[in-house]
């Protein structure tokens, strides 16, 4: 079920585009369920989406499984996407990935027991100049070590 | 548009500028490897595999997706696009398994094919392969999944031609997996084609699973019967078994795709009911006897219930609208030749006194050139699915459609206006288009359309109809059994005649333009089916008839049949215990796949077939059953040695046809709840009853009668009942006063209202 605030924001997407491309909106459509459902997606609710805006569920659900920012598993409060492209891959992501899984006790795609933290692979977030690097909610932290994660994860509540 | 030339390989080729450059090579017969590009699906240029090296190019271009202009130079051999298709080929490989010896696409896989010839016997690729699961996508196609190299054919046919999209690419990168999503699986009625377009072995035929390869099959080419298409169909056969159908190519009639439902009815054949056995009733007990004894107790039968007499014209002989051309033509033949014209083939028809002729004036290809559809009582997505699938090609190249309908169905198209009214109201609406389309062009309104008010729909649709340039009006099966339906289809008539339509009659299936043209109607002095069924004839010769399915009056039929003092012939394919019960004589005939004979399609085409295999046990093709029938009766003019001399004769004498009648009443406006009765598209014959898989789709399992909550009311059902033996659905969908019954079962009352 889509909440009538969320179709009320779907439908303002929809009138940016032509009346017949109702699905073009898909992406925010998405993202505002998603926002109303603690950060994640589950299937009938992809479906819901297609249904709203005349899609098939098929084609919703290759746009929600394609990108990263879509959940379809529950999530923390606090999401640390992590990258584990190239650049960060080359400068260590790896080992860095472990020893946050290891400090949270979780591994990538669990959510801690107190519901406070998630950790999640990403694809490439842009930022190579500052590899290896995590994104939490709209904040970029760049150039990580294990110190200065164990500092920014303390600080999480 | 000037034709312009290319050079590929050093040969000068002509071509239309803007052509993909792969439909150039494959008309020129150049062979370049491919495997998403399929010629009747959008171009999706994912696969990589047919890249060549295009003079000027820095790298080598997609065949599929290079369009071509003047005076390019093309190598299609040569060490770079040589080196690029191997280096392709390892890629598509990294993740392929290789599990081709238990593989069901072993031997007619296109990846092993092209990797054969183009690939590398050795890859740079040393990790482990990636492992797909499976879901069950229903119970025509098996999926491995892990087999699959996302070409996206599937999930275009489903997009483009089935037009519900149900398989999608979901995932990124190497955890892209197609699948459907979230619903019952595959549950189109094109969904077989999916096993034909998949180029490897991650869509694979169920019914067919681990049964055999493809090279110890022989393949003949024959002529699908289930409905007015006559789809061309390759019947793959092995040991005297039809094993497996696959479509055959045929622009004019089903382009390279066919329904399920001439895909996999061939599982009927060996169903374990199959009548293997001629078989005779003395004093109520079923024998077992040779085919000598039994058609010699038929024709004594026939000679003392009729021909002794003098009462030649108490034969009745009716046949099921599904037989061939031969069939039809013979079985008349014997009965005009003994005296009698009570022939019919309309058994599920209500009214035949009262019967109105539209023809079909349009051709498959034509369908796709028209501007506007309107389409009456039809569902044509179920009904005729190569049909709709041409409707949809046009209304994807704008063709505007408008409906009227007794339910709302579920197009695969869009539509312009749906209109959703009883049959008792179409012919009124009819009627206010018929009076809108005169009054625009300037001619004086008859009586009967004085006192019609135009509605606003009524306008509508006539404006519609009188825009456009080529236009075509479809009547579908629903309203054949409304009390006014010769009404309607004289409106239609006259509407098409005024606005310059053509006409696509689609309101009786299969093979029924063949009974039509063989003259397989009541002749002058004949009767029809109803009629015969309230004379207490004295003898009957029955093709292919199962009362309880076939006939609209189904518990009348089976009493007058059973009458103790009349002589039935059945001729049957399957074993069926009420035909037992009122036949004196049963004999057991060759099915779909198993007789020779012909099948005339809606564009007028007569398609001949051969059988592909020998009938099982000792069932003979009926065409053959009846020359030798009229031999014993001792007819003139048997002497056929082939059926093919039958259908030369056929041609040579088209049949004058039964009466029919052009009156417009619109004076019936009676408030009855109308009943609209079809056997669901999966048990339309005998052999899809049969035919276990298609018995277990969605499709299949349509055993519904959908009618509103006011209508249930009145007749008394709930949700959880039954009405006349259909469990009962309650929906808007219907019309008012209407109850939309589709059944894939027999019911003590039948069609009866």
């Amino acid at each position: 079920m889509i909440s009538d605030q969320a179709k009320k924001q779907i439908d303002a997407w929809v009138a940016k585009y032509p009346e017949d491309r109702k699905s073009s909106a898909v992406m925010e459509a998405l993202k505002i369920v998603q926002a109303e459902n603690d950060n994640s997606l589950s299937a009938e609710s992809i479906q819901d989406v297609a249904d709203y805006l005349g899609m098939p569920g098929i084609a919703a659900a290759e746009v929600a499984t394609f990108y990263e920012n879509y959940n379809h598993k529950p999530v923390g409060k606090h999401v640390i996407r992590f990258c584990h492209n190239i650049s960060c891959m080359l400068n260590g992501s790896d080992d860095l990935i472990s020893h946050l899984e290891d400090k949270l006790g979780v591994k990538t795609g669990e959510v801690t027991k107190d519901g406070l933290i998630s950790v999640k692979k990403v694809e490439c977030l842009g930022a190579c100049v500052g590899a290896p690097m995590f994104q939490i909610g709209d904040q970029y932290y760049e150039n990580l070590t294990a110190e200065k994660i164990d500092e920014i994860v303390d600080g999480l509540k | 548009m000037a034709k312009i030339e290319i050079e590929i390989d050093g040969k000068m080729v002509r071509a239309k500028p803007g052509e993909m450059l792969i439909s150039v090579t494959d008309r020129e017969g150049i062979s370049v490897p491919r495997f998403c590009y399929h010629k009747k699906l959008s171009v999706a240029a994912s696969c990589r595999m047919c890249l060549v090296d295009v003079e000027g190019a820095p790298k080598p271009q997609p065949a599929c997706s290079t369009p071509i202009s003047e005076g390019m130079k093309i190598h299609t051999q040569n060490e770079k696009s040589k080196s690029s298709q191997k280096a392709v080929m390892e890629f598509l490989l990294i993740n392929h398994p290789l599990d081709c010896p238990i593989c069901d696409q072993g031997g007619e896989c296109e990846l092993q094919d092209v990797a054969v010839e183009y690939g590398s016997d050795v890859s740079c690729f040393s990790e482990g392969k990636r492992i797909v699961a499976d879901n069950d996508i229903g119970p025509l196609i098996q999926t491995d999944m892990t087999r699959c190299i996302h070409c996206t054919r599937c999930v275009r046919f489903g997009a483009e031609i089935a037009g519900i999209m149900e398989m999608g690419g979901t995932g990124r990168g190497d955890h892209l997996k197609i699948e459907p999503f979230l619903t019952e699986g595959v549950t189109s009625e094109l969904s077989g084609n999916m096993i034909d377009v998949c180029p490897v072995g991650a869509l694979t035929s169920k019914p067919f699973r681990y049964e055999l390869r493809s090279w110890q099959m022989n393949s003949t080419s024959t002529i699908a019967r289930h409905d007015l298409v006559g789809s061309n169909i390759n019947a793959q056969t092995y040991k005297g078994n039809v094993k497996r159908v696959v479509s055959g190519d045929n622009d004019a009639v089903n382009e390279t795709w066919i329904s399920d439902r001439d895909r996999f009815s061939y599982e009927g054949l060996s169903h374990e009911n199959r009548l293997l056995e001629p078989q005779i009733k003395i004093e109520g007990q079923w024998k077992e006897v040779g085919w000598h004894v039994a058609l010699d107790y038929a024709v004594k039968g026939l000679t003392s219930n009729i021909l002794n007499n003098h009462q030649s014209d108490q034969l009745g002989v009716m046949a099921s609208k599904t037989s061939t051309v031969e069939e039809f033509y013979l079985l008349q033949k014997i009965a005009r030749e003994i005296g009698s014209e009570n022939i019919d083939y309309r058994l599920n028809i209500k009214n035949l006194d009262n019967t109105a002729k539209l023809e079909s004036n349009i051709k498959l290809g034509g369908l796709e050139g028209v501007d506007h559809a309107l389409i009456v009582g039809s569902n044509p997505r179920l009904e005729q699915p190569m049909i709709n699938h041409r409707l949809r090609k046009a209304s994807l190249n704008g063709t505007s459609v408008d409906v009227i309908n007794s339910m709302k169905f579920d197009f695969n198209y869009q539509l312009n206006s749906e209109n959703i009214i009883a049959p008792n109201q179409i012919a009124s609406t009819l009627a206010g288009v018929l009076s809108s389309v005169l009054a625009s062009v300037s001619i004086e309104l008859p009586d009967y359309l004085q006192s019609i008010k135009v509605s606003k729909e009524s306008a509508s649709i006539a404006e519609k109809l009188n825009n456009s340039d080529n236009s075509v009006i479809v009547l579908g099966e629903h309203v054949v059994n409304a009390e006014n339906s010769a009404t309607i289809v004289n409106l239609i008539a006259q509407i098409a005649k005024h606005t310059n339509s053509t006409t696509l009659n689609l309101s009786t299936t299969a093979n029924s333009l063949a009974a039509e043209l063989t003259g397989f109607v009541p002749g002058s002095k004949g009767m029809n089916v109803n009629a015969m069924l309230e004379s207490d004839l004295k003898a009957y010769i029955l093709l292919d008839i199962y009362p309880e399915y076939d006939f609209h009056h189904a518990d009348k039929a089976i009493d007058a049949l059973n009458d103790k003092d009349n002589f039935v012939i059945s001729l049957n394919g399957f074993k069926n215990d009420i035909v037992s019960e009122y036949s004196d004589v049963i004999l057991p005939i060759a099915a779909f796949y198993e007789t020779s004979g012909t099948h005339i399609n809606i564009n007028g085409d007569m398609q001949s077939f051969a059988a592909s295999v020998v009938a099982p046990g000792e069932s003979k093709p009926a065409w053959k059953v009846f020359k030798v029938l009229a031999d014993l009766l001792k007819l003139p003019g048997f002497n056929y040695v082939d059926s093919t001399q039958i259908t030369e004769e056929v041609s040579h004498q088209a049949h004058n046809n039964h009466l029919h009648n052009e009156n417009i009443d619109l004076s019936i406006t009676s408030d009855n709840i109308n009943i609209i009765w079809q056997q669901s598209p999966y048990s339309i014959d005998a052999l899809l009853r049969h035919s276990g898989s298609l018995q277990q789709t969605k499709i299949g399992k349509l055993n519904f009668a959908y009618m509103n909550a006011s209508v249930a009311k009145d007749l008394g059902v709930s949700a959880d009942s039954k009405y006349l033996g259909v469990p009962v659905v309650i929906t808007d969908a219907v019309a008012d006063r209407c109850v939309f019954v589709n059944a894939n079962k027999a019911t003590q009352t039948g069609g009866e209202s």
